[in-house]
């Protein structure tokens, strides 16, 4: 150090010791500032020059010397200045002013002199130096800050650069930074005690000062400064009754103000050792031995935090986490002597503090949460906190949230004029913390819920409307049982008060985070689930939860409704279940709704196939439901409904045959055939094998029969079962006609809609006969059916394979007249069964079960749609006693007497008092012609069928 | 008084300060034309006190407060006027009107201007002021002169480097001086503490002048006419009970101290050590020598106490003073671990035996073998000092003694009471003769010459 600031002149040997008289003149000489011998005025270097040597030779000087030094200094920066100035203005050193470096060595030298003495005697100079150099920083710094040129004191940076360049100051900046170190060691109080005085004095424009040393020694600066801090805090800490609101009488404030400002430029880059320092304080306080000091600490460090929200937010994360069981009750121990009004100041800053803490709000709350839990069984006795304490957090607590509550509600609202409202740190950071606060609530442990969720609607309030979405949101998401669903409602409960629009935010942040993908789908389902519940509960006003919630997922159908093809089967069935209880919208969009069918019958079948009973009930319900809605859901219900369970692949779930088997396909493909190569050759060759010619019905030539297709490998039972299920569904969905959300009782006759059975017949001749050609509705005469061959094939073999298409038959024919509209199937069929019995060699018509069978279910069938008339409708009974060609005649009879009263609805007439259509077969003439086959059949079979003849009676 | 006073308030602090010595000059020098003794009233003392010590005399009048620049003009002059007054009566009165404590709060600021006069005075050699203040060290209670002592060490010893010099070359200036500074700076070093271990300049300082000349130790007791009954509180006469402080705790003191500083967690570097060492050494050096020049300057005290007429009657070596001293080397021998500072505790109590022998013989200290026996008991052993309890078997040769003036330190004459037997008998049928010196019984035996004695304590 010396070696660096050792002027030019210092090399010289020291002058020999003055005689006394050489002394004396020289005091005269300084103390006149007129030079003895001539008997001129002593310019300033000279006169400086002086001083300093009675610095060196007579001690009792020191004072008066330093003081002298004053003004040079002063008139160093005064010149520097004016230097700056002028260079600045462009005008040089042209300002008939000394030029500056004449000063710079007796700067220099008074520097060597001083750096010398505290080197010496480092215990008696460097308090004495420190102090007179400390506030000669302060003093210069506070009358030139106004000065032209000068950085205003908010730009630390730019002031401490034009400080540092000027000579005297980074001098005098030098011999301070020499003090405080060589006292480091010992006992730097003095020097710490000078720096926080002339802070408080000088305090903007000094704060250059406190910036430069702190960042030299940042430990000693942040210990010193503190413990002078308290110290301080201690001589004037009489009466810390107004700690929260000091006046500004009081005493204490300036210096504490200093600190604060001292810490606080320090945080930037030192607030681990800041916090460290702050922490060992409150550490070392606790201790056993008690001195003023160590009482007055925590007040102090209150103080400190109350003025400084940097400190606070330093500290107070950290201090919860070294708040063990044993520190607390220590705590207690050291309070539990002060006076009732200190205590509760002091929680009421504590509490205060608390408001204001952002960074590790949420920890502290846990902590305080924690602490204040009462013990519990578990809890090891040795780490029990005293249950004073336990009282104390409870109290603190409580006031926190009063505090809290009184912050949020009276913010007031926001209007354009108003300055923004006061922010509230600890909600602020605890805004992140939702979730976790939800966690917790939902715990439902003791007390600790309750506080919990006041502190969630304060914070829903405070920053609404987001958080008070969310946490409606998480705990809606989260709560397993009603009575964690009851926090939700509570929570919506004290919110609706003052919140409008609530509900519909929540629900679209549901929806919204659903879709985002943002929640794990055990969550989803779990929302799900109580979003239902809630809907389901019952018992409330108009403006509860249940009821409001309902209208407001109606609007939110059709993002629900995608969900129901969610790949996991849980989310699916959630999701059903949520739309099933939620009532449905008066009018829904076409777009959404048929979304809305298609994915819900989707669903429905998938569920079927996975056999699981509560799921076919949520999804039957919902549609059931959706096609209660209106007639065109009914409609598209009904279709989609239809159009699945003939699908190819749903109708294994009833017994059909499910997609063609791949061995076919893999002929094909094993062929390898190419349409372009056997077009190619097809002029060429005859090649038949493997060709699109070679493909006939009953499979390919040269390979032999198809192979028959296994049946789904089900059981007969869950086919039934299957079946059953999804023919009561279409039952109730056909019992459409009561539209809109009013539930009113079903009237047990009536039947099938015939929109709705028209609606299904049309769908039926859709799916089985797609080919238009030839399929009115009257019949022709049973010749041209050999130009129809191949179609009614088809119509027959899908029958065949699809066990399940005539129970649908049945059911269209339950909702008269719409059997109608199925007559090319009805025909179709008919015109194969006939040309298949006519071909039959077999003695007994049980010699081709399905044909039978089919015969009797047609006839019923059309016998139920009144397209027969009841004695011919009703032959079916004899059929499987006949013989093939008998049955076909018989079907033959059927097919002249459909050729000639054609099925038109128009032959059905209404009945208003029975809610059906009828059909009057009294107007179509006679039947007894058609009826001359089957009489004379009885009369072949009297043997078997005489009982029978009665029956077939006209 | 009052219009004087009217008339400095209007003035500036330095000035009124300066009016008041002038007029304190006038007031004194008219007094002393009247009568020999002036007694000093109120008036000027009040005057001094709000002037120039600058205690506010009405409450919440602002003081007016010299800055260190007017304080040092005013030291200036305070200095050049003692050198210019002539007459010595004036000057020691002014003197002792503005220096004498009278137990207010002036006493502070008072002595504080002080300690900087006399520094000042030391420094550009003002030898009436030094004077001045070596009647103040005697006549002032030793509180006050260790104040005084102390802000010179601080001067000079510890602030300025190289400035002890300066105070070196007072000896030929004042030695009288010198002498009552030595002795207050004895006092005010006692070696109790750490802090209290005189600086190595300090004790340097004093070695070399007490070397040059032992005798400057003597020149107040000298040059003083006797009040045999010293008054307590007040500095000793010689510095002979303190110095022979320094050299027997000197070794122990050390001792403790760099014990303390090893124990402190602080172990030094090893260039320091080397230095601490070193200085340790010279230190040990200077106390030998030390010791020396007060063995010298004791022998010496015979001659001079015979010649006062004072011999066997004044202990210049107060006996209750070296009865501390004894419990004070236990106390730091029991302190110090025996085994690891034995050579310390040797030294220490062969230093003790020495002056106590030398003292003994010389007359300086008045006690017998038996009351040395009993303090001395629990001392740790020490054969020299076993010796000058139990006696020497042969009389001890001493060439400052005439030939057949042995004091017969061993056997007390038959009568006396063996041990102390009360301190207080001022009507002692025995000695009416001198009713004004408080004498002491020594233990010497001069056929031929009769002593009043009386037994100490």
């Amino acid at each position: 150090m010396s070696a660096l600031c050792d002027p030019p002149g210092a090399a010289s040997p020291p002058r020999p010791p003055l005689s006394s008289q050489e002394l004396a003149q020289e005091i005269k000489a300084f103390l006149s500032g007129v030079d003895p011998v001539h008997g001129t005025k002593l310019t300033l270097k000279e006169h400086a020059r002086c001083a300093i040597l009675l610095l060196r030779s007579l001690p009792p000087a020191r004072h008066a010397v330093l003081e002298h030094l004053r003004a040079v200094f002063d008139e160093h920066v005064c010149t520097h200045l004016l230097e700056r100035e002028s260079g600045e203005a462009g005008l040089g050193a042209a300002a008939g002013r000394a030029p500056g470096p004449s000063l710079d060595d007796v700067v220099q030298e008074v520097q060597h002199v001083l750096s010398d003495f505290v080197r010496a005697n480092p215990k008696a100079w460097a308090p004495v130096v420190s102090a007179w150099s400390i506030d000669l920083m302060g003093q210069l710094s506070s009358k030139y800050a106004g000065r032209h040129g000068v950085p205003h004191a908010s730009s630390l940076n730019e002031l401490l650069q034009l400080w540092m360049s000027c000579k005297a100051t980074r001098t005098l900046m030098d011999i301070y930074t020499q003090c405080l170190s060589s006292m480091i060691s010992t006992c730097p109080d003095a020097c710490v005690d000078a720096l926080l005085d002339t802070s408080v004095q000088h305090s903007p424009h000094f704060d250059w000062v406190v910036a430069h040393i702190g960042s030299s020694f940042p430990n000693t600066i942040i210990s010193r400064v503190l413990s002078c801090g308290l110290k301080d805090f201690c001589v004037h800490g009489a009466a810390p009754v107004d700690l929260l609101f000091p006046t500004a009488a009081d005493k204490r404030v300036p210096k504490i103000a200093s600190v604060v400002g001292i810490l606080g430029h320090l945080a930037s880059r030192h607030s681990g050792s800041i916090k460290q320092e702050l922490l060992r304080m409150f550490h070392e306080s606790l201790g056993p031995m008690r001195d003023q000091h160590q009482k007055a600490t925590v007040p102090f460090l209150l103080q400190l935090a109350v003025m400084s929200p940097m400190l606070l937010g330093t500290i107070s994360s950290e201090l919860v986490d070294s708040l063990k069981p044993s520190v607390l009750n220590q705590l207690h121990q050291h309070f539990a002597s002060l006076p009732r009004e200190d205590l509760e100041n002091m929680v009421s800053i504590v509490v205060h503090l608390i408001c204001q803490t952002s960074a590790g709000a949420y920890r502290i709350l846990q902590f305080l949460v924690n602490t204040a839990m009462p013990a519990s069984v578990i809890t090891t006795p040795g780490l029990a906190v005293h249950d004073s304490v336990r009282e104390a957090c409870d109290r603190i607590i409580q006031l926190l949230l009063l505090n809290l509550q009184k912050l949020v509600y009276n913010r007031g609202a926001p209007s354009l004029g108003d300055a923004p409202p006061r922010p509230v740190p600890f909600l602020d950071e605890l805004k992140g913390h939702v979730r976790e606060l939800c966690v917790e609530t939902l715990r439902l442990e003791r007390k600790r819920f309750l506080w919990q969720h006041q502190l969630l609607g304060l914070l829903a309030v405070y920053c609404a409307p987001n958080c008070a979405t969310d946490a409606l949101f998480y705990l809606l998401t989260l709560a397993h049982s009603q009575e964690e669903l009851g926090l939700a409602t509570q929570l919506y409960a004290v919110l609706s008060s003052c919140m409008t629009d609530l509900l519909p935010a929540t629900v679209k942040k549901c929806v919204c985070q659903i879709h985002a993908g943002g929640l794990p789908e055990q969550h989803v389902v779990q929302l799900f689930h109580n979003l239902a519940l809630i809907v389901q509960w019952e018992g409330e006003g108009p403006a509860s939860m249940s009821t409001q919630l309902g209208a407001v997922l109606s609007h939110h159908l059709h993002d629900l409704g995608q969900l129901l093809l969610h790949r996991s089967p849980e989310v699916a069935e959630a999701a059903s279940l949520l739309l099933s209880v939620c009532p449905m919208p008066r009018a829904v969009r076409p777009a959404h709704l048929l979304v809305i069918v298609r994915s819900a019958v989707h669903q429905f079948f998938l569920v079927l196939r996975r056999q699981s009973p509560t799921s076919l009930s949520y999804s039957s319900r919902l549609l059931a439901r959706l096609s209660g809605t209106s007639p065109a859901a009914t409609k598209a219900v009904l279709q989609q409904l239809v159009e699945g369970a003939l699908h190819r692949g749903n109708a294994e779930l009833f017994g059909g045959l499910g997609e063609a088997p791949s061995g076919d396909e893999a002929g094909l493909e094993g062929a390898r055939v190419s349409l372009l190569d056997t077009n190619r050759r097809f002029t060429a060759a005859v090649n038949f094998s493997g060709s699109v010619w070679s493909v006939f019905h009953a499979g390919v030539i040269g390979r032999g029969l198809k192979p028959v297709a296994a049946a789904g490998g089900r059981a007969p039972e869950e086919l039934a079962h299957n079946a059953q299920s999804f023919l009561s569904l279409l039952l109730r969905c056909c019992r459409g006609g009561r539209y809109g959300p009013a539930e009113a009782p079903v009237p047990p006759a009536a039947g099938i809609s015939p929109e709705a059975a028209k609606a299904v017949a049309v769908v039926l001749v859709e799916s089985v006969c797609p080919d238009v050609t030839g399929s009115e509705l009257c019949w022709p005469p049973e010749e041209h059916t050999r130009s129809t061959v191949e179609r009614d094939l088809q119509i027959c073999r899908r029958f065949r394979d699809n066990p399940l298409l005539f129970p649908l038959l049945r059911l269209v024919a339950a909702g008269r007249p719409a059997l109608c509209y199925c007559s090319v199937l009805l025909r179709g069929l008919l015109a194969t069964l006939m040309a298949h019995w006519e071909a039959s060699r077999e003695s007994d018509t049980t010699g081709s079960p399905w044909h039978l069978q089919a015969s009797c279910a047609l006839v019923a069938c059309m016998a139920e749609g009144s397209l027969l008339p009841p004695v011919l409708g009703n032959m079916h009974e004899i059929f499987h006693q006949l013989a093939p060609f008998e049955v076909h005649l018989l079907l033959l009879s059927v097919w002249d007497y459909m050729r000639d009263n054609s099925p038109l609805p128009q032959k059905f007439t209404f009945q208003a008092d029975r809610g059906l259509f009828f059909r009057d077969f009294s107007r179509d003439g006679d039947v007894g012609k058609y009826l001359a086959v089957l009489h004379s059949v009885l009369h072949k079979n009297i043997d078997r069928l005489g009982l029978l003849a009665g029956r077939f009676r006209t | 008084m009052s219009d004087i006073r009217h008339s400095l308030l209007r003035r500036d602090a330095l000035s009124a300060a300066k009016e008041v010595l002038y007029h304190l000059d006038i007031y004194f020098s008219s007094q002393l034309q009247s009568a020999p003794l002036p007694l000093v009233d109120k008036g000027p003392a009040e005057l001094l006190e709000e002037f120039l010590f600058q205690v506010p005399k009405e409450r919440g009048a602002p003081a007016k407060r010299l800055n260190s620049l007017q304080e040092l003009q005013l030291l200036e002059i305070m200095c050049n006027y003692f050198q210019e007054q002539t007459k010595d009566s004036v000057r020691q009165i002014i003197f002792s009107s503005l220096f004498s404590p009278q137990g207010n709060k002036a006493d502070d600021s008072r002595m504080a201007l002080l300690g900087k006069l006399v520094s000042m005075a030391v420094a550009v050699c003002r030898v009436p002021v030094l004077e001045c203040a070596a009647f103040w060290l005697q006549r002032t209670p030793a509180v006050y002169c260790v104040r005084l002592a102390r802000a010179l060490v601080d001067d000079y010893c510890n602030l300025v480097p190289g400035s002890i010099q300066t105070l070196k070359q007072i000896f030929s200036a004042s030695p009288r001086f010198c002498c009552q500074f030595i002795t207050s700076v004895t006092a005010l070093y006692d070696l109790s503490s750490d802090d209290l271990i005189p600086p190595s300049d300090l004790l340097e300082l004093i070695v070399s002048w007490i070397f040059e000349d032992p005798r400057l130790i003597l020149i107040t007791f000298l040059n003083t006419p006797i009040a045999a009954n010293l008054p307590i509180g007040f500095l000793e006469l010689t510095p002979l009970t303190g110095l022979i402080r320094w050299c027997v705790k000197a070794p122990l003191a050390y001792k403790r101290k760099k014990k303390a500083s090893l124990s402190n967690g602080h172990p030094p570097s090893k260039t320091a050590k080397d230095s601490a060492a070193g200085d340790d050494r010279d230190c040990h050096q200077l106390y030998s020598k030390l010791h020396l020049s007060v063995l010298q300057v004791l022998m010496m005290l015979q001659g001079h106490l015979t010649e006062k007429n004072l011999y066997g009657r004044l202990g210049l070596i107060p006996f209750d003073h070296v009865v501390p001293l004894v419990e004070e080397i236990n106390r730091l021998s029991d302190e110090l671990n025996p085994l690891n500072a034995s050579k310390e505790i040797e030294l220490a109590l062969d230093r003790l035996a020495q002056a106590l022998q030398v003292a003994m013989a010389s007359g300086a200290l008045l006690c017998t073998r038996d009351d040395l026996r009993t303090v001395c008991s629990r001392l740790p052993h020490n054969n020299l000092l076993q010796l000058v309890i139990s006696g020497p078997v042969q009389q001890p040769t001493h060439g400052a003694l005439p030939p057949g003036f042995y004091p017969h330190i061993h056997t007390p004459p038959l009568g006396y009471p063996a041990h102390a037997a009360h301190p207080a008998l001022p009507a002692h049928p025995a000695h009416p003769a001198h009713p004004a010196l408080p004498a002491h019984p020594v233990q010497t035996f001069i056929p031929g010459m009769t002593f009043p004695y009386r037994p100490i304590r």
